[in-house]
């Protein structure tokens, strides 16, 4: 079976410095993919360019279920199947959390009838964990956890096919990330693929069935977790040259 | 049907009300002419509200929306003979066709970069209103347009009676239309536009689609306002472009509140009154206007609207409060 999503070299460059460097990938149908590399080493660009949000690749191909997306207008990308969530927790914050999730199942899936889109996003706010009492509030008052999973049911509620998380675990709690880690599991057995950023490893090598590594905008290694984290290239870009002698 | 009844609903109501048997209590004509530029004052601002308040674009071309409507009234009335009760109507299409040409440059753009380029249509706006003598009159405008009649009896006789009404007729259609459409999808979709641009476009909302909606919902009752204006005060002069005609409003739309469209009309009442009531003091009363403005964003930058609701939610807080207070009292 053809892959979902392949990104084909793809290059993005601010200036002189060279962002994301020539990187390909491919991820098959069903999978969590994971996206590994220090801070600064180009993972959300890479998932900026995917989406073309804010901007596009300066170079090279995303090819999403066979038709490439790379010159797709960027609002048109999430109704096409692939939708993602930002590194920072961001929300409507002016808008009440079910409104927050009723924009994305209106604009981003196109339900043109008001009740069952409002159906469609108490529903999406349940399965993520976020109570009904919560429906009503200003997003700007909901916690860093809440805010991660709204940004998220906003996201699934445009029912994607592809699903790409920008770090959904950084600034969370022990409790929490064990959640998100149920949450993503959950999401991928109900047949959505994932592309998942991580800084930290762990929650990565836990779920993904395969990961990419970043360093310095370009592709350390791909491969399942084991081989990852016994690659010494990976131990030297997370902890510097001198622990691979150590 | 209750829901309409009750809170903020019924004060608006109340206040139709008032403005509706005022004329009737009132004798003053004076008193009338200041009210229908009130009307028209609000219309221009509660509209702004649209494009400024909830879509947070920075458009200040608003008031060349306001100006096509007068002049293109003015010439459809004036000059080819169109009965005024339907170049008002007209005039808000005309406002609509300026916001688009204003649109095309600024689909995309952000920020001050809004503001130079709306700002800037509105000089070019201005320069061509000068510059075409034989249909606009250029600096001197178009004096004598026809007035609102029906058979014989002119609009303005009996101290404006008509125009009075016709305002307050325009202002209500405007302020439901302007209700409903930012409790619609739409209105909502230009406010996930204004928290965060990339996240509404990321989830499907476009960014140009709905910035064009925004400046052409927001200027066809602007065109309406402006047609209103040109027909009642039967001239259409280039002054409208100055300075003092968009800080005014603009005033209006700060002191009253943003994102809130009720806001900004009471804005329009408040300051057109407090002006009036300090004629005697001449210009000062501009620097004391301003002083308010400059206070009142400092320390309640939402405006008189939401000091207001927070005043009904206290008066009915504490309306609980003392009811719990006596049941508990009785037990």
């Amino acid at each position: 079976m053809d892959p979902i999503l392949v990104v084909d070299r793809v290059s993005k460059s601010f200036g002189s410095l060279r962002a994301v460097d020539d990187v390909s990938l491919s991820v098959e149908e069903g999978e969590i993919f994971g996206i590994a590399g220090p801070n600064g080493s180009g993972k959300s660009t890479l998932f900026n360019i995917i989406t073309s949000i804010p901007f596009p690749a300066d170079s090279g191909r995303v090819v999403f279920e066979g038709r490439e997306i790379q010159r797709m207008r960027p609002n048109r990308v999430c109704r096409f199947g692939l939708a993602r969530t930002f590194q920072k927790e961001t929300s409507f914050d002016t808008l009440s959390t079910l409104d927050n999730v009723i924009l994305g199942s209106t604009y981003g899936r196109g339900t043109d009838d008001s009740a069952e889109s409002r159906k469609q996003a108490g529903e999406t706010l349940e399965f993520v964990g976020i109570g009904t009492d919560q429906f009503e509030r200003p997003a700007a008052e909901l916690s860093v956890f809440d805010k991660k999973r709204l940004m998220i049911a906003s996201a699934i509620v445009t029912e994607p096919r592809v699903l790409l998380l920008d770090e959904p675990a950084s600034g969370l709690t022990k409790p929490e990330i064990d959640e998100t880690i149920d949450l993503i599991r959950r999401l991928n057995q109900s047949g959505v693929t994932l592309l998942v950023i991580e800084h930290v490893l762990p929650l990565l090598l836990t779920v993904s069935a395969r990961l990419l590594v970043l360093n310095h905008g370009s592709e350390l290694v791909t491969g399942t977790p084991d081989d990852v984290i016994r690659d010494p290239h990976v131990v030297e870009a997370y902890l510097g040259s001198r622990a691979r002698h150590d | 049907m209750r829901d309409l009844l009750t809170g903020p609903n019924l004060a608006r109501l109340i206040c139709l009300l008032i403005l509706i048997l005022l004329p009737l209590v009132v004798p003053s004509p004076y008193i009338r002419h200041l009210l229908i530029i009130t009307f028209i004052y609000a219309m221009v601002a509660s509209n702004w509200d649209l494009s400024l308040g909830y879509a947070g674009v920075f458009n200040f071309g608003h008031i060349a929306f306001f100006a096509a409507g007068c002049y293109g009234s003015a010439i459809l009335s004036k000059t080819i003979g169109i009965t005024p009760w339907l170049t008002i109507p007209l005039a808000g299409i005309i406002g609509v066709i300026a916001a688009l040409i204003v649109c095309l440059p600024v689909l995309r753009l952000k920020g001050i970069y809004v503001v130079l380029v709306t700002f800037a249509f509105s000089q070019l706006c201005f320069q061509l209103v000068l510059s075409q003598e034989e249909i606009t009159g250029g600096s001197m405008g178009m004096p004598l347009l026809p007035p609102l009649k029906i058979g014989d009896y002119n609009f303005a006789r009996d101290g404006k009676f008509g125009y009075y009404y016709v305002g307050l007729f325009l202002l209500v259609l405007s302020t439901i239309y302007l209700h409903r459409l930012v409790r619609s999808r739409f209105g909502t979709s230009i406010v996930a536009l204004r928290d965060n641009e990339d996240y509404a476009i990321s989830r499907g909302i476009s960014l140009a689609r709905q910035r064009m909606l925004t400046l052409g919902l927001s200027a066809f009752f602007t065109g309406v306002a402006g047609g209103f204006y040109s027909t009642y005060v039967r001239v259409a002069s280039p002054e409208i472009f100055g300075f003092g005609f968009l800080s005014l409003a603009l005033s209006m739309l700060l002191l009253g509140g943003l994102n809130s469209i009720y806001g900004p009309i009471l804005g329009a009442f408040v300051i057109t009154l407090l002006s009036e009531a300090m004629v005697d003091l001449g210009p000062m009363r501009f620097l004391i206007i301003s002083a308010l403005i400059i206070l009142m964003l400092l320390f309640y930058p939402g405006g008189l609207n939401n000091a207001l609701q927070q005043a009904y939610k206290w008066s009915s807080r504490s309306g609980a409060a003392a009811r719990l207070f006596r049941t508990n009292a009785r037990n």
